[in-house]
């Protein structure tokens, strides 16, 4: 549909930039107020802008330790699931095995599987393993979603390279295994590029299995650090505004700069083309 | 080594090994492992129900701990006792230790109970739960059991009943060793189906279960009424598209709990300004409105919930929109159809499978929403928006009640199948095209 965009459809963007932004600027605006002014009014603008607010978000709770273990929590994550994901798609887009439709239709299954119906026994395996409050033991419950996800919009990635490609590679006598490394792999590096992303937003944002394992402070991720600043008798909103403008800001960067990839890995497995 | 290589078949399985095996372990096993805990009276918190046992068990290291003081309390007893009370705790010693040799004639048990004692000895702690624990015949276990809790009551009468004082106490110390030492023998928790039953009977699962529906139903309703108009609109050539792409991106990448948290204070009753706008505009009866009444809260969730994945909702049907070809709708201007007739004609039945799929993965989503409500409202007030993921959650880590908790997981679990079941039947084989050829 080639319409041309009038005024109207401008200003009806510029509403909608804004209702979806509002929240964001509202918290941002409300970071640098005095914090006896976010209880007394409900001014726009601060005459008396200030940084306390950050200040008290950065020393009353470790929010850098938070960010620190959500990146290693999340880095490892993907580094593991997009491995194995890799292969595995291959292997079930272009060689020729058995039993691929039950195997996507596991990984679909397991996709879909709510983590409430898993986390007693990973809870008990991972007390049981002593992994309780330590990196890897937030890796392995994450992998049960990254695994099945990077695998899924992987498979359509490398269904998209041209078949050609390995053919040629084989009439030239490169092994199974080379004519992956060295012609598809490269390939494919964008995809597995974008999966990468979509799966180290998916790792940072998980929040019932780092709520239930790592229970000790030092080693909570940023979604449960963020929900742990309200104490039974007091919300300190200052201090919460000002923490989700700092953790909210390297997930701005991510999406202004990755915005393409994301979209395309987000539809991929939704729309045939 | 160096010459040999893999054909291609041989690859194939290997370079899916691993992602096999991580799926089995982390997912599959996991989810057989819940259906198995939901069967048994579970609880991590009761040292008597913190392990799954089908068949009677025995704490040996507290029972030979236990056994070890009851024959010299039983024997200071007959030192002091006489007539009828003697005859009494004569008769009881005698039940005692006949059931302690009849566990005895085991000669695994006796073997282990010896290594034990000598470890006791040595004030080592037996860690090692095989040798801890020790399976035994249930009927056994059960006389055994009721054995010693009548004795510990006759003892605990005898101890009423005497004036000596010394004695008293004695009896009662004796009485209650015995009643402790009835704790070390485990029943069989394997409950089958009760717990099924008891949540069956149960109004909190029930209006969990509702509350689950009724905020999945209402927010993927407006998600994908709104998604759709957006992408709608948004389909077609103006400048300015990466701002748009980037501002719907920013709420769908951003943490639930983080998101949940920024609309606490948006909707917070005395500094929330969307509480004091909607307040202003007469939307809403109060300012506390929000949080602290049902409905309300309700409100809230959903209010969220929709501001959060619209966006993601729109870009799906955006892209599915854009795979629709251009001549269509030429076509159709030629032959003289309106926009309406062009939208329910043309752009609906191909949008179909877009549609449907955008649905499956909200509509799971949403049935599994934990950290939003658990942030947001906690699931109050008063439960008005507990899920049926929260009443899980709450079961099996704050009351640490693995059992029942399972139960709930389980119901959660089959929830979702039934619905991926609906959906992937709507949608056919499309889901798998274009993955294996």
């Amino acid at each position: 549909m080639n319409k041309r965009a009038g005024i109207g459809f401008y200003l009806f963007l510029v509403i909608f930039v804004f209702l979806v932004m509002f929240p964001f600027i509202w918290v941002f605006l409300t970071s640098i107020k005095p914090v006896g002014e976010i209880f007394t009014s409900f001014r726009w603008f601060t005459a008396n802008p200030t940084l306390a607010s950050y200040e008290a978000a950065l020393t009353n709770r470790p929010l850098m330790r938070y960010m620190l273990n959500s990146f290693v929590v999340s880095s490892l994550t993907t580094i593991l699931a997009v491995g194995c994901a890799a292969f595995a798609a291959y292997a079930v887009t272009r060689l020729p095995i058995k039993g691929k439709g039950i195997f996507l239709g596991v990984i679909l299954a397991a996709s879909m599987f709510p983590q409430v119906a898993i986390i007693s026994p990973i809870f008990n395996l991972v007390t049981d393993l002593g992994l309780r409050n330590s990196y890897i033991g937030l890796v392995i419950p994450y992998l049960t979603i990254s695994l099945p996800l990077s695998i899924w919009i992987l498979s359509t990635f490398f269904q998209k390279i041209p078949f050609e490609l390995e053919e040629s590679a084989k009439l030239d006598g490169a092994s199974p295994f080379q004519t992956f490394r060295k012609i598809i792999f490269p390939l494919a590096t964008p995809g597995i590029f974008t999966t990468a992303i979509l799966v180290f937003i998916a790792a940072w944002n998980e929040y019932l299995f780092a709520l239930t394992i790592n229970s000790d402070d030092i080693w909570r991720t940023v979604p449960v650090g963020i929900s742990m600043y309200q104490s039974e008798y007091s919300v300190p909103w200052g201090d919460i505004s000002a923490a989700t403008v700092i953790v909210t800001i390297p997930i701005v960067v991510l999406v202004l700069i990755f915005q393409r990839r994301i979209v395309s890995g987000l539809t991929s497995g939704s729309v045939k083309e | 080594m160096k010459n040999f290589q893999l054909n291609e078949k041989q690859l194939g399985y290997l370079m899916i090994l691993p992602s096999i095996i991580l799926v089995v372990l982390v997912t599959l096993w996991p989810v057989a492992q819940s259906f198995y805990n939901s069967l048994f009276d579970y609880r991590l918190n009761d040292p008597t129900r913190s392990q799954r046992m089908l068949s009677a068990n025995m704490d040996l290291e507290r029972y030979v701990d236990n056994y070890f003081y009851i024959d010299g309390q039983l024997g200071n007893l007959e030192g002091s006792a006489d007539g009828e009370e003697l005859a009494v705790i004569q008769q009881a010693r005698e039940t005692i230790e006949g059931f302690h040799g009849e566990l005895e004639s085991d000669s695994e048990i006796q073997a282990k109970m010896e290594q034990i004692d000598e470890m006791l000895m040595n004030f080592q702690p037996v860690s090692d739960s095989d040798l801890k624990y020790s399976k035994v015949d249930n009927e056994f276990a059960e006389d055994y059991r009721t054995a010693l809790v009548s004795i510990s009551e006759e003892l605990q009468t005898m101890a009423d009943n005497t004036d000596n004082e010394e004695a008293a106490q004695n009896y009662e110390q004796a009485s209650s060793l015995l009643a402790a030492t009835s704790d070390n023998i485990l029943e069989s928790n394997f409950i089958g189906l009760s717990n099924y039953v008891k949540y069956f009977k149960d109004s909190r699962m029930w209006q969990a279960l509702s509350n689950t529906m009724v905020f999945t139903v209402v927010s993927v309703a407006f998600e994908l009424v709104l998604g759709l108009a957006i992408a709608l609109l948004i389909n077609r050539a103006f400048k300015g598209r990466g701002i748009i792409r980037a501002s719907v991106l920013i709420p769908w990448a951003i943490p639930t709990a983080v998101a949940a948290m920024m609309w606490g204070f948006l909707y917070d009753g005395q500094t929330g300004i969307v509480a004091h706008y909607f307040n202003e505009w007469n939307l809403i009866p109060s300012t506390s409105w929000l949080l602290s009444t049902s409905s309300g809260g309700m409100f809230s969730i959903i209010f969220a919930d929709v501001w959060k994945t619209t966006p993601y909702m729109a870009l799906l049907l955006l892209a599915g929109l854009q795979t629709i070809p251009q001549s269509l709708y030429e076509a159709s201007d030629v032959d003289g159809a309106n926009k309406w007739q062009q939208f329910f004609k043309i752009t609906l039945p191909l949008l179909k499978s877009a549609i449907l799929v955008a649905l499956l993965f909200r509509t799971l989503d949403a049935f599994r929403v934990f950290d939003l409500i658990y942030v947001l409202t906690g699931g109050g007030p008063a439960n008005a928006t507990e899920s049926i993921s929260i009443y899980a959650y709450i079961t099996l880590f704050s009351q640490q009640n693995f059992g029942e908790g399972s139960v709930l997981s389980v119901i959660v679990f089959l929830s979702v199948a039934l619905i991926s079941f609906i959906y992937v039947r709507l949608i056919g084989s499309d889901l798998f095209a274009g993955r294996t050829k």
